[in-house]
Formats: structure tokens, sequence, C-alpha cells
């Protein structure tokens, strides 16, 4: 999709999904991990289809990602910071192992 | 930094071209003006970065060309306007006018909070109009603007094989500065049709009035077709892949081709992002021919709602220069209507600002939205969060579905998290085509807050001033 | 076209005359269903969604056993609307919590329900009080505070939005004809038997029985064929969250989560006539009840918010009333038209196509007002 860029000015460490990556200073999340080779962001949580930053503005809400400590940002719109944790927003529903049940009958 | 009071004279929604003049203006005239943003720095869509490339990036200034580098006296004078600028600041809610007092709901590192102003400027410029289109949700495919916005802030440059698709000043421009960086696109597919006799002689206006802006739309025109691999009277755009674009295909004269690509960015022109102001409850009403919703103004930029004005490409696109003399203009309205809240006598139009309406005639009439985009086939996703089709609409509204609030209801279709931004237009247009009447009067979905996200956490959590009990916090302030 | 003569016309499209309309048409009677537009004040498209016998009826033992009754028969009619239209409704019969924050709130409410249990003697009041951990295993990540909930087994819940678009697209499948755009300003009673009803002089369409289902739209034109319907609008406003991987199995008396996993938090209530704007103070009382209860579900990000209007009547109970004057005439006005869909549909309509509502259920008539205002 995007070049990689060389010699990055004040670079600053962060992972996605444990990888560990680098990015400017400033940049955007999204521009960071789609200049680290990151294209699929997140899924779709009505298909599970995968999706990516489509406006970078702000509208289209497809650049969703979990940051540890601050939950789920438009990656678009935070910037990254030294240190991040960055992860896909999980769409699993764990089986609660719970039937509905008529409490009254226990 | 002392704690402050979160009251001001005005709230300016956006730092871009438009909300940075009328700032500067007011603040340089005495008002107490805070300016929001969520972006990290000020400059807005058009100059995006600028104060970092300034800085970091001067070799980038030269091909991203004049006007963008005209950015930074704007910025500069900002930060010397005695504006208060809080960055990083997204506006969520503005209180509705059945609510004690007018405030704005601000979400900032992650915390809620509100602030009373005693008059709002929405200057929240633009976004790109929806381009539904086979595959327009595979990751590698993105607007134009998306790429830009990569390019300006963060310096990312596309790959070769990089295919733009669709039409709009704002793709040529691209293709344009792409070439400065030594990039030569794979392809680029123009959708738009050819132009006819009308948009000549409206181009011949405006190239009498505007002889600068035509002659820099001719460079991006001329500059985009030459050496590039422009292939025109494109349709049936497709993109293809499986967890990621790998090729596009299109129809061109009458032939079907196939190109082999990991970037696909579309266009389609741009749009008011009237999020904010619909949630308002402003009146707004449909443009056919700049196809799409624009808040009704009355004199410079007062709306229907007391205390909220509206400047810029918000108020109805006009590009960046009508978005500054527009926000000098709404700046002085704004300026007298805090001293009495009476109407004022608006200052009629300067030559500039009407020169610069025939020239976007001109664009309006030359780039017309893509036939494709606005009238998707079936099985077309028109709803990205949701997944809703053209199918979908077309068959609850033949079942006597209205319009989009009791459509969104039955599918679904505008209840994600973009609130509709990316399917409302396509939504509309589909409801009307159905039932052979105007986009006005199917509608628009209702806007409600919050526009942006906010946690059950962050609201519950915010200090609230409201219910009329803000007369004490007035009064410290004044005294 | 127009001119068609229908067995019944139903005016308003919201939750009640979509049910009426689905049930005539079951019936096998010819249906005119006559709506407003896409922007007309429509209740049925902002509501909880409960299907709730908990706690309704106190001062009415007969509203108690209404709702009793339609939650009883909801299983099958939703199994019968399903059927027929292919659309699942997300209904579950799960039963019901009802929490209360502190102790104040729960000994109030156990003395309502202790009550209703007196009042409905031998037919008997089933609920029960569940606290401590054992409410933590039915509702896991309720807050340590909260004093306890009740538990009702006849309560469930189901997607309002998609029971609207069943009933009429059941309706549309019986042959019924859906007239939009129509705001009825006239009922011209004709000279034998039957209505005529018109829209801004345009004639709409002329029937026997006519039902008025118009919601707040209906004192107007009750008031047309001789019937008085007294309520008013109460605003309610719900914030619905993103979809999330947490798990409420149960639907409570302040949020519940829906089929697509979002969470519903309401649904609060306040007189502030015909407006349909939140408020600032009004949803954060919501989200701050909702996080004491479930403190873990204060991350999830709220993706939109709305007020309703419901229909109220002075005592809370439904309005059913039939024209003395123009036999044939109908008026049904109610604030739980989820709840009550099932009897709507099914003995409602019998009623309308018998001609008169049974003795026993003229408890609901607009004339229990009138006694207070005698004397
Ligand atoms: C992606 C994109 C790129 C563009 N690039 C160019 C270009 O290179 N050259 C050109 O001539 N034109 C460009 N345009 C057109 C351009 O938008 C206008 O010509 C010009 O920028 C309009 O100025 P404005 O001040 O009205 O709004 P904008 O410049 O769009 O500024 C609006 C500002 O409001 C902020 N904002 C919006 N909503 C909120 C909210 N709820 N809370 C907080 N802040 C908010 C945004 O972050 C933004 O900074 C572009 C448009 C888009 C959509
Ligand atoms: C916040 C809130 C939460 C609720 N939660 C629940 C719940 O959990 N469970 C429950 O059972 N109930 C609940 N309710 C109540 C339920 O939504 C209502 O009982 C039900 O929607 C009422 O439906 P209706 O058909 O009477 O009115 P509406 O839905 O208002 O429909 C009236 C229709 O009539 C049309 N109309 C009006 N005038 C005319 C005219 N002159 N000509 C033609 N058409 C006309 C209107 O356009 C509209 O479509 C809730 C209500 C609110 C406000
Ligand atoms: S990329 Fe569209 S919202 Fe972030």
């Amino acid at each position: 999709m995007f070049r990689l860029r060389t010699n990055l000015t004040d670079p600053v460490t962060f992972s996605f999904e444990g990888r560990r990556l680098t990015a400017s200073r400033g940049d955007t999340l999204a521009a960071a991990l789609l200049a680290s080779g990151v294209f699929i962001f997140r899924n779709s949580p009505v298909s599970s289809a995968p999706r990516a930053p489509f406006c970078m503005i702000g509208n289209c809400y497809e650049c969703f990602v979990q940051v540890e400590a601050m939950g789920v940002v438009q990656a678009c719109l935070t910037e990254v910071t030294e240190g991040m944790q960055i992860t896909k927003v999980s769409n699993q529903i764990d089986e609660l192992g719970m039937d509905i049940k008529e409490v009254s009958k226990e | 930094m002392t704690t402050q009071l979160p009251l001001c004279d005005v709230a300016v929604i956006g730092a871009g071209p438009a909300g940075l003049t009328a700032a500067c203006e007011l603040a340089e005239s005495g008002r107490d003006v805070v300016v929001l943003d969520e972006q990290g720095a000020p400059g807005g869509q058009i100059y995006k970065g600028v104060e970092k490339v300034f800085a970091d990036r001067p070799q980038d200034i030269r091909p991203l060309g004049r006007e963008y580098a005209e950015g930074k006296t704007l910025t500069r004078r900002f930060r010397q306007s005695g504006a208060r600028y809080q960055p990083g600041v997204s506006v969520w809610q503005i209180t509705s006018d059945q609510e004690p007092d007018l405030a704005l709901g601000l979400i900032e590192n992650g915390s809620a909070r509100m602030l009373h102003p005693k008059h709002v400027i929405l200057a929240t410029g633009a976004m790109e109009r929806p381009t539904p289109f086979e595959g327009w949700t595979l990751p590698g495919v993105m607007t134009v603007g998306a790429a830009q916005t990569l390019l300006k802030s963060s310096r990312l440059l596309p790959e070769d094989d990089v295919v733009l698709a669709g039409t709009g000043p704002l793709l040529y421009l691209y293709v344009m500065q792409l070439k400065k960086f030594g990039i030569r696109p794979q392809a680029i597919l123009d959708t738009g049709p050819p132009l006819s006799l009308r948009t000549s002689l409206l181009g011949l206006r405006a190239l009498i009035t505007c002889p600068q802006a035509m002659f820099q739309g001719m460079r991006w025109l001329w500059g985009a077709g030459v050496k590039t691999n422009m292939t025109r009277g494109v349709d049936s755009l497709k993109a293809q892949g499986g967890d990621h674009l790998s090729s596009v295909s299109y129809e061109a004269r009458g032939r079907r081709h196939e190109l082999s690509t990991s970037l696909l960015l579309v266009h389609d022109g741009v749009i008011p992002n009237t999020w904010l102001s619909m949630s308002a409850g402003i009146k707004h009403h449909f443009n056919e021919t700049q196809n799409c919703w624009v808040p009704e103004i009355q004199g410079a930029g007062l709306t229907s709602r007391d205390c909220i004005s509206i400047v810029g490409d918000a108020a109805g696109i006009g590009g960046a220069e009508v978005a500054m003399l527009q926000g000098e203009r709404v700046a002085r309205e704004v300026d007298a209507y805090l001293e009495d809240h009476q109407h004022p006598q608006t200052s009629i139009e300067s030559g500039v600002l009407r020169r610069q309406r025939w020239m976007r005639s001109f664009i309006d009439e030359a780039f017309p939205s893509t036939a494709q985009f606005q009238s998707p086939e079936n099985d077309i996703v028109v709803c990205r969060c949701e997944e809703v089709t053209a199918g979908e609409i077309r068959q609850v509204t033949e079942r006597g579905c209205m319009g989009p609030n009791q459509g969104k209801a039955f599918t679904r279709c505008g209840m994600g998290p973009c609130m509709g931004r990316k399917c409302g237009l396509t939504v509309s247009r589909l409801m009307a085509q159905v039932r052979g009447v105007s986009v006005q009067e199917v509608g628009h979905y209702r806007i409600r807050s919050p526009i942006r996200p906010i946690t059950v956490g962050q609201l519950a959590d915010m200090e609230s001033i409201l219910k009329g009990d803000n007369q004490s916090v007035l009064s410290a302030n004044s005294s | 076209m127009t001119k068609k003569y229908f067995d019944v016309a139903v005016i308003g499209g919201g939750l009640l005359g979509s049910s009426f309309a689905y049930g005539f048409g079951q019936a096998g009677l010819s249906v005119a269903l006559i709506d407003e537009g896409d922007n007309a004040i429509r209740t049925a498209r902002g509501n909880f969604g409960l299907v709730w016998v908990q706690g309704k009826g106190e001062g009415m033992r007969e509203y108690a056993r209404w709702s009793r009754k339609s939650a009883d028969d909801w299983g099958n009619f939703s199994a019968q609307l399903s059927e027929l239209t292919d659309h699942d409704l997300g209904y579950h019969q799960s039963g019901g919590f009802n929490i209360s924050l502190d102790e104040a709130e729960l000994q109030q409410y156990l003395r309502m329900l202790e009550g209703l249990k007196a009042d409905a003697g031998e037919e008997g009041y089933e609920y029960e009080l569940v606290q401590g951990r054992t409410l933590a295993k039915y509702l896991p990540g309720i807050g340590e505070d909260v004093a306890g909930a009740t538990y009702c087994p006849h309560d469930g819940h189901v997607n309002p939005l998609y029971l609207l678009r069943a009933l009429q697209e059941g309706f549309r499948k019986h042959g019924g004809c859906y007239l939009p755009l129509s705001s009825i300003d006239q009922i011209q009673p004709l000279k034998s038997s039957g209505f005529e009803l018109s829209s801004e002089g345009r004639q709409v369409a002329s029937c026997e029985r006519l039902v008025i289902a118009a919601g707040h739209g209906s004192v107007g034109l009750g008031q047309q064929v001789g019937i008085r319907i007294p309520i008013y609008p109460e605003q309610g406003q719900i914030i619905v969250t993103e979809r999330s991987t947490e798990q409420l199995a149960y639907p409570t008396n302040m949020i519940r989560q829906t089929d697509e996993g979002t969470f519903m938090l309401g649904a609060s209530a306040r007189d502030v006539g015909f407006n349909s704007e939140t408020t600032t103070d009004t949803l954060q009382d919501i989200v701050r009840r909702c996080a004491s209860a479930f403190p873990h579900l204060r991350s999830l990000r709220i993706q939109r918010n709305w007020a309703a209007l419901r229909i109220m009547t002075p005592d809370g109970f439904p309005v059913y009333s039939q024209s003395e004057e123009f036999p044939g005439a109908f008026a049904f006005s109610c604030h739980s038209g989820v709840t009550l869909a099932a009897v709507h549909a099914q003995d409602v309509c019998r009623w309308v196509v018998d001609g008169k509502i049974p003795t026993d259920y003229r408890c609901f008539g607009p004339e229990r007002f009138d006694v207070s205002t005698a004397n």
C-alpha cells in the first residue's frame, strides 16, 4: 500500500498485537500502523470481514483499535506515544456457560 | 496552569481556514475565543500538518504546493491572535434549545467536560462524498483525501502500483503532488463525464473572473493528465481481493479491464460535514447542484438557532479561499450579534468572494458526482457499519418506508458507529429514486448526540453545571 | 383506488395500529393501515423493548391480569409472526429482574409487589427476591452496592423495531393495504354505516369499522367521532451502546442487551410536552444508575441517544373506547404497546369484529375518569 519511510525523525516505539514497531513522533496511530505495513485494523462486528482506515479524518470509524489503558479509540484521531500497546478490538463473544433458566425454579 | 472556568465569548469548532480566520478576527478585536479541534495541530484539512512540515520537513514544502504553504501564514497569525487553542478535543454534543443554556460537550484526554460559550461558530469543514461500489470495504481501498492526509501529516507515499478512481479537484491536486514527489500512479480512472458546452462557458466566466484559481486548476488537471495513465469515461468500478485488495476492474470504451494493485484511492468530491449542525437541530436543506445537505444560513453565517453560526465548507462547499473570506464576515457579524442579539445588517459580499463563487459553480458543473456511486446496484453494501445493501433499502422503500428514519429502524442502516456519515446521502438518494420524489422530500437521518464516541463512564463522571444554575459561575467570571 | 371500501381502517402505523392491522388481516378482513411520513411523532420507534409484567397494575387488578395474559400469549404470537414473515423478532421470555440500587428503593418496590400479590389473590403473583452472590450469578458484573433485585419469570424482551417491521410485513402478506403520507384530518361518518377518511381534502379510504390508534394524534381524531381520549406525552430517554462482548442474559428495568450485542440503557420519565430532544442531565441520570448497577459496563461506547414520547393516561392504564354515537368506531391508546402487542393483535381485534368491547374490559374505558370529575 504505502512505502516504508526511511530515517524517521524523532522515533517512538509502540506495539501492535505484540509486534514491536516504530513511528515518527506526532504520527496518528493510523499513519503509524499503515507506515509499518499493518493493513488490517479490525474485523467487522457484523460479518467479521477485515477492515482498515478509509477516510483518515474521523468519519468512517473503520480505524477503531484497542489501546491499553485508553480503551477503544479512532486510530486516525489519536497520536501515537512512546510505549503504546495496541491490539485489535475483540468481537469474540465468550460463551457465558450459563443458560437462561428460570431463577425461581432453583 | 490555573483551572479555567468553562466559559468564553465565542467557541469556534474547527481549526481549518474558516475557523482560524474567524477566531483571529474575534480574538484580535478583544473577544475571549476558544478554538476546539480534534486534530493535534491547526490547519484543518487543507493545511493539515503545515506547522510540522515547515519545522521538520522543509523539503516537502515545494512538492505540496504554494496553496498549501500559504497555510503557514494563517497558523502563525492564529498563534499570535490571543485565541485560546485546545487541540485534541472532540465536540460530541451541542445542548439542544430545550436545555437551560447553550453548552458544548467535549472529550479531552479520555474525559468529558462542558464548555459554556455565549456564541458558537461551527467550522467543521467538509468530508468526502460516500462512494459505494463493489469491494469498497476491503482494506486497501481508501479515499484520496485519506491518502493525501497521510502525505501531509506523516509523509506517507503510496507504492507505484496505486490506482486512483473517481472525479473532483482534490483527486487532480493529489496526483499533481504525487508527481512532484516522483510518483506516477499505475492508473487514474476518471469517472466524470466529458466537458459539456455549458461547463465550458461557465469555465470561461470563471477564467475571466478568477484567473489565478483557474490557472491553478488547469495546472492540476493538465499536470494530472500529462504523462500519467489517465483513462476517461470509466464505469463499473470494482475492488477485488480476499482479506486485502488485490485488483481493480472497470469498464471503459465498452471493454472490461483489470489491474492488480494493493491500493485503490477513490474520490467523488466533498460535501459539508453537517453532523454537528444537524445534531444541534439547525435547519438544513438539500442542494441539488452540489448534491449534498447544507445548513440554512441567514446573513453571513447565522442559522435557525440563536447563538450558533456556521462558516466555511460546513456551510456549503466553497473551498479554502471562500472559507477565509467568509471567516472574516462571520466574525464581524458575530461581534455585532454579541452586543445586542439582533441580526445585524449583513455586509455585502465582496467582489473577491463573488468571483470565488462563480469559480465554484464551474467546479460544481465540471465535476458532477459519479453516477455509479449515486445509484449503486442492489448487492452493493451502502452502510459499511451494519452491512446493509442498496437492495434492502430499495425493498423497504417499495414496501412503504417513506424515509431514512423508518428505513433505519427496519434495516439498522445508519445505526452503526459512523452514524450514517458514510451512507446518509446514498440512502436518501436511493429512497428518492424509488419513490420518484426529490431528496429534499425524502429527508435525512435525524442526527442526535453523541456525534463523537463517549463512554458510559465518561458521561457518568462528567461535571455538569447545566440546569440553569451556572449563574453563579457566570458572576464568578465577571468579578 | 382510494375509493376502495375496507372492512376496517386503522389510523396510525405505530405499534398499536400495526398490531391491530396484522390481527385483522389474520382474521381475513380487508384492512387499510393509514400512517404519516418519516418524521412523524412515533413512539413505537423509540422504546425499550420490554415485554413486562412485573410491577404493573397497582390500583387496577385488571391491568395486571391483562399484562400477564399478553406475556403468556407472546410466545405463540411471536412464533406465528416470525414464521409468516421470516423475521426473527429477537424475543426471549427469559424472565426479568427489577434492580433496586439502594435499600429504600428495594423496600418500596417489595411493598408494591406485596400489594399486587394480595390483590391477585388465588390467581397468584410470582416474583422472587434475589440478592448478593446469587444475584451476581444471574447478572454477572452486578455492582456490589446494589441492594437487590426481584425476578419475575413472565417478563421478557424483544427487538421493538423488528416487531414493528414484522407486524407491517405480516399485515402486507395478509393482503393489507398500507397508506403512508396520509395524515387524516377528517372522519366523515357515512349515512347508513361506515366512515370516510380524508387528509387535506383528499379522500384516503372508506371503511365499515374504524380503529383510531394514532398515538398522540388520536386525541383530535377521537373527538370527531365523539370519543374522549385523555392522554398526554411523557418523555422518555434511552441510550444505546456499541455492540459488546460482555453479556447480560436477562432484561432488567434499567438495562438490557439486544441480540446484536448492544446494550440499551433507560428509560427516563419526564413531562415536557411534545419535545423529543434529549437532555444532558437526564442522560447522566441514566448512565449513573446503570454504571452503579453494572460498573463493568462503564467502558462501553455510547452509540445513540434518543427521546420518545410515551402515551400516558392520568392513571397510567390503557384507554380503550368505542363510540356510542357512531357504532363501529373505536379508539385504543396505551403506554405499553410492546407488552400488549399479543392481546392487541388477537383479543382486541376480535372485539372490533364483534362490534363492541366486552363488559369485562369496560374498566379500560375513559368513563373511569368521569367519576372523579363528577364529585
Ligand atoms: C480529507 C480532505 C482533504 C482536503 N484537502 C484539500 C487540499 O489539499 N486542498 C484544498 O484546496 N482543499 C482540500 N480539501 C477541501 C477542504 O476541506 C476545504 O477547502 C477547506 O479545508 C475548508 O476549510 P474549513 O475551514 O471550512 O474546514 P476544514 O479545513 O475541513 O476544518 C474543519 C476542522 O474541524 C474539525 N472538526 C470537525 N468536527 C469536529 C468535532 N466534532 N470536534 C472537534 N473538531 C472537529 C476538524 O478536525 C477540522 O480540523 C480537503 C477536504 C478533505 C475532506
Ligand atoms: C422511552 C420509552 C420506552 C418504552 N418502553 C416500552 C417497553 O419497554 N415496553 C412496552 O411495552 N412499551 C414501551 N413503551 C411504550 C410503547 O412504545 C408505546 O406503547 C407504543 O409505541 C405506542 O404505540 P402507538 O401505536 O400507540 O403510538 P405511536 O408509535 O406513536 O404511533 C402512532 C402512529 O400514528 C400516526 N398518526 C398520528 N396521527 C395520525 C393521523 N392523523 N393520521 C394518520 N396517522 C397518524 C403516527 O404517524 C404514528 O405512526 C415505551 C415508550 C417510550 C417513550
Ligand atoms: S479512518 Fe475513518 S474514522 Fe479513522
